[in-house]
């Protein structure tokens, strides 16, 4: 049976930050996860580094939290973030009097805002309204949320630390009073394996209730939904915050070759099975269409929508629940429950999770008798790619194709590079909106990348393959060829890959009302609608 | 006539637009196509699903559009094959099998033959298609649809530098000006499929050649041949538009392409005014009557007010009346609900409207 000092639940930035830190502390440890890297609310966000402007008339504590962290942040992975820097803009509806409070809130604190005039402010966003009223300026930064999972969990795996993705804890082994271990269940062969462990840590986000269950605890988490649009430019080269009370789609945040509107807030029982109703949409781009006059007209490529999973502490008279700061709590459940060896850590945003890992961590090392501090705010997460790789890739590769799988891949960018030079046809560029060459996805695919693929889908989270307008409708199928080629799949399982991505695919576009997505997505339906329909019976037929 | 001016004007180069304009022509009127681009159809698989023409209903009418459609294709050398009955299995891009009711021969012929032996030929640098793949699929799905058809993967090189990886827009368009290149292919084919029934490729046999030319070419490879579903640029596809598009130009319609129709004005004693965006200054067309058949960009033409549309193709305002008498709407226009356009409906659209609005030419002044 394996064995490990620490099993972490959750592959969200959180639990791969813990798995990061607590590398860094000489703790072994492994981490679960049941669907691939950034499943839950990571995977389904904005991917906005706060500056802490969002929170500063607030919550003058959550704001300094995203100060220092986003500092952190752009320190020790400039890989994963944007730092493009933000602007909080009031409209003419919008309270002059919050505009100043904001203002004299951020001095508090110490944000670095300047102050814009309506001129200033539209010299650098030309797409903004006319009738602003002015700006200020912020620190905000986009993150690329699969970038920075991956970042975390692979800088762990170099210091030996090992993560699972599609394994689903089933059940947690508890004698005498203490967590001994976890059972899960590999869900794509089905097989089940078991885990000892001295402690377990539960950073299962929306589903810490459920997993806190397991070990018959109360975890109280609140499932509050939110929706996204993702349009297919740029409409703004900052993210573009509404100051105001924040409310829904007051936030337009670049991100790559695209931006995204976003949010939306609905509670919801759970964070499994969300949808959006066409109402949510509109009510969406009519609230953005405010921000940037005439965002209705753009592309809209893709609509997803996650929950933010929210702590929500037991009514007064309950013990114990150290509550860190409004936006996460760290949860002894030894001095809570009685049960020694189980933490959660739950609430929280992404911005600050390496804060809520190193809280956790902090906890762990003391119960464990390790004397070591957290580094993870000092120590980058991945070396920069040096000088005679990045020589080395633009002779072989493209300048555009070079910036981005340097991004994406480090140093290891030197694997594609051995293959490419043996190989030259490997140089085709598979997905031409992301630059993703055949050589970078057989390394995706193959033994020597250290986070592994299962799906299409896994192969988008770590070369964002597919995320442009034709999602994955033309780069899927390519995908799925080169996993057949590298006996990844056989003929029959790369052709239900396929038909299972696509139609999920589908779904995040079925939303789309009108304009060349809805032209583009005909196309993919009449490309594969027989396939899709075909993957769907045969798999009621097998009871799958 | 002024030279704008036109009996009959077609906006849109799908399916719908080429049978409109093909039924507008069939009058002997003077017909413009304006187009962006080819249309959903030659983008797509070129074909019509069986389970299409059953929602579009068995009518008289739709028999007679897809008799037209046929018999246009048959006379632009690009024959479509039909089973309106019970459909044929062709393969999918998936290798799986579909039941379609139309299709172009060359992509008709890949249906399953009972106890037959099938080459399915790749091509070294095609890295869109893998036969290796593809044959395995079709031996699983073959069993499935409870065909005895036998598949087995070949796979073939050119020495022309077709480019890395291989384009298959390069391949056909030197197989229709390179009587050379097709003895090569067919002599490669011939060596590498000894022994089989008929043979599988990727659409690559020419964009622009006639069935009479394929029909050459399988003579000289010895067996006959069908062509497999691809990735976009679907050849087979493009070859159909391209003969389509020639027919109509032979018939006498005026092709304008690359530029989109950004604005219409109906007027109602003259003619409706076309404002195409082509380069430097808008291109003017005049319409006795119009069809749009421009899938959604036609709503955006009628600025968002259509609410639908009458028998008559008309498209209607939101108080449920007509906009104009000589204005028309086929194809996809109104059928955005489940995202799969049907092309039968499209035939059927195309040619009512191409059939309506030429029947308007009477009130035409200047005739």
């Amino acid at each position: 049976m394996e064995s490990t000092q620490v099993v972490i639940i959750g592959g969200g930035a959180t639990g791969a930050g813990i798995l990061w830190d607590l590398s860094l502390r000489g703790i072994s440890a492994t981490l679960l996860e049941q669907g691939d890297i950034a499943n839950g609310a990571t995977g389904r966000c904005h991917g906005l580094l706060h500056s802490g402007g969002r929170y500063v008339v607030k919550d003058a504590e959550a704001a300094r939290e995203c100060v220092s962290e986003n500092r952190i942040i752009k320190a020790i992975a400039p890989h994963c973030v944007e730092a493009v820097g933000g602007l909080f803009v009031q409209c003419a509806e919008d309270d002059p009097a919050y505009f100043e409070k904001w203002w004299s809130a951020a001095e508090t604190i110490g944000l670095g805002s300047k102050r814009l005039s309506a001129e200033e402010a539209r010299a650098l966003e030309p797409n903004v309204g006319k009738d602003i009223r002015g700006a200020f300026t912020s620190e905000d930064g986009h993150v690329d949320v699969f970038r920075l999972v991956l970042a975390n969990l692979e800088a762990a795996v170099g210091r030996g630390a090992r993560f699972h993705t599609y394994s689903k804890v089933t059940s947690i082994r508890i004698t005498d009073g203490r967590a001994r271990g976890v059972h899960y269940r590999d869900t794509r062969t089905g097989e089940e394996h078991e885990i000892a462990c001295e402690m377990i840590i539960n950073a299962s986000g929306g589903w810490a209730q459920s997993v806190a269950a397991l070990a018959g605890i109360e975890v109280p988490v609140r499932c509050d939904k939110g929706s996204l649009l993702v349009l297919n430019h740029r409409l703004n080269t900052r993210i573009i915050n509404r100051c105001r009370k924040p409310g829904d789609a007051d936030l337009l945040v670049p991100a790559g070759p695209v931006c995204i509107l976003g949010t939306s807030s609905i509670q919801m029982p759970g964070p499994e099975g969300l949808t959006v109703s066409p109402e949510e949409i509109d009510h969406l781009l009519e609230l953005g269409d405010e921000l940037i006059p005439g965002l209705r007209e753009a592309r809209l490529m893709r609509i997803f929508c996650g929950v933010r999973p929210l702590y929500v502490p037991k009514a007064k008279g309950g013990a114990g629940g150290r509550e860190i700061s409004r936006g996460y709590a760290l949860l002894d459940h030894e001095a809570q429950d009685g049960l020694s060896g189980f933490i959660s850590i739950v609430g929280g945003k992404l911005t600050t999770y390496r804060l809520m890992a190193a809280v956790t961590c902090d906890c762990v090392a003391k119960k464990l008798g390790v004397n070591v501090e957290c580094t993870t705010d000092k120590v980058p997460l991945r070396p920069a790619v040096d000088q005679s790789t990045h020589q080395r890739s633009l002779h072989s590769l493209p300048q555009a194709v070079t910036e981005k799988i340097e991004t994406r891949l480090g140093q290891a960018v030197n694997h594609v590079l051995d293959a490419i030079e043996a190989h030259p046809e490997l140089a085709e560029i598979v997905c031409e909106c992301e630059m993703v060459t055949r050589g970078e996805l057989e390394y995706v695919l193959g033994k020597s990348n250290p986070s592994p693929t299962q799906t299409i889908a896994d192969i988008g989270r770590r070369t964002r393959l597919g995320y442009g307008p034709c999602q994955g409708t033309f780069c899927g199928y390519k995908a799925m060829l080169a996993g057949f080629q590298t006996d990844h799949w056989t003929a029959s399982e790369a052709a239900t890959e396929f038909s299972a991505y696509i139609h999920e695919r589908w779904k995040g576009q079925s939303f789309i009302q009108q304009g060349k997505q809805l032209d583009q997505l005909s196309l993919s339906h009449d490309l594969y609608g027989a396939d899709v329909e075909v993957c769907a019976n045969s798999g009621e037929q097998d009871g799958k | 006539m002024e030279s704008n001016r036109y009996d009959v004007v077609v906006v849109g180069a799908g399916i719908a637009g080429l049978t409109a304009a093909g039924a507008a022509a069939h009058q002997n009127l003077k017909v413009a196509l304006v187009a962006t681009g080819p249309g959903s159809f030659v983008l797509g698989t070129s074909s019509v699903k069986a389970h299409e023409l059953l929602e579009a209903g068995q009518t008289h009418e739709l028999s007679e559009a897809i008799a037209f459609c046929r018999e246009m294709a048959r006379l632009a050398g690009c024959p479509l094959e039909e089973d309106a009955a019970d459909g044929r299995w062709l393969p999918t891009l998936l290798g799986a099998f579909q039941r379609v009711a139309l299709a172009p021969r060359a992509l008709w012929q890949a249906a399953p033959r009972e106890g037959a032996s099938a080459a399915v030929v790749g091509i070294h640098g095609l890295t869109t298609f893998d036969e290796n793949f593809m044959a395995d699929r079709l031996n699983e799905n073959a069993r499935r649809i409870g065909s005895s058809c036998i598949y087995t993967a070949h796979q073939i090189s050119f020495t022309r530098d077709f480019g890395i990886p291989v384009s298959s827009v390069r391949v056909a368009k030197c197989f229709d000006r390179d009587p050379s290149f097709r003895v090569e292919f067919a002599s490669a084919l011939r060596k590498a499929v000894s022994g089989a029934q008929y043979i599988l490729l990727p659409g690559l046999l020419g964009m622009n050649s006639s069935a009479q030319q394929i029909a050459e070419f399988e003579r000289e490879v010895g067996c006959a041949i069908g062509e497999l579903p691809t990735l976009p640029p679907s050849i087979p596809s493009l070859r159909l538009s391209q003969r389509l598009e020639g027919y109509l130009r032979r018939a006498g319609v005026e092709f304008f392409r690359g530029y989109p129709v950004e604005q219409i004005e109906i007027h109602e004693d003259s003619p409706i005014r076309l404002q195409v965006a082509s380069p430097g200054h808008p291109m003017i067309l005049r319409g006795e009557s119009v069809v749009l058949a421009s899938g959604q960009h036609s709503a955006s033409l009628l600025g968002g007010q259509c609410a639908g549309r009458d028998q008559q193709m008309h498209p209607l305002t939101a108080a449920g009346s007509a906009m104009a008498q000589n204005l028309f709407v086929a194809g996809s226009l109104l059928d955005n609900g489940s995202g799969n356009s049907g092309e039968a409906i499209e035939i059927l659209t195309g040619y009512r409207a191409g059939t309506l609005a030429a029947a308007t030419r009477g009130c035409y002044a200047g005739r």
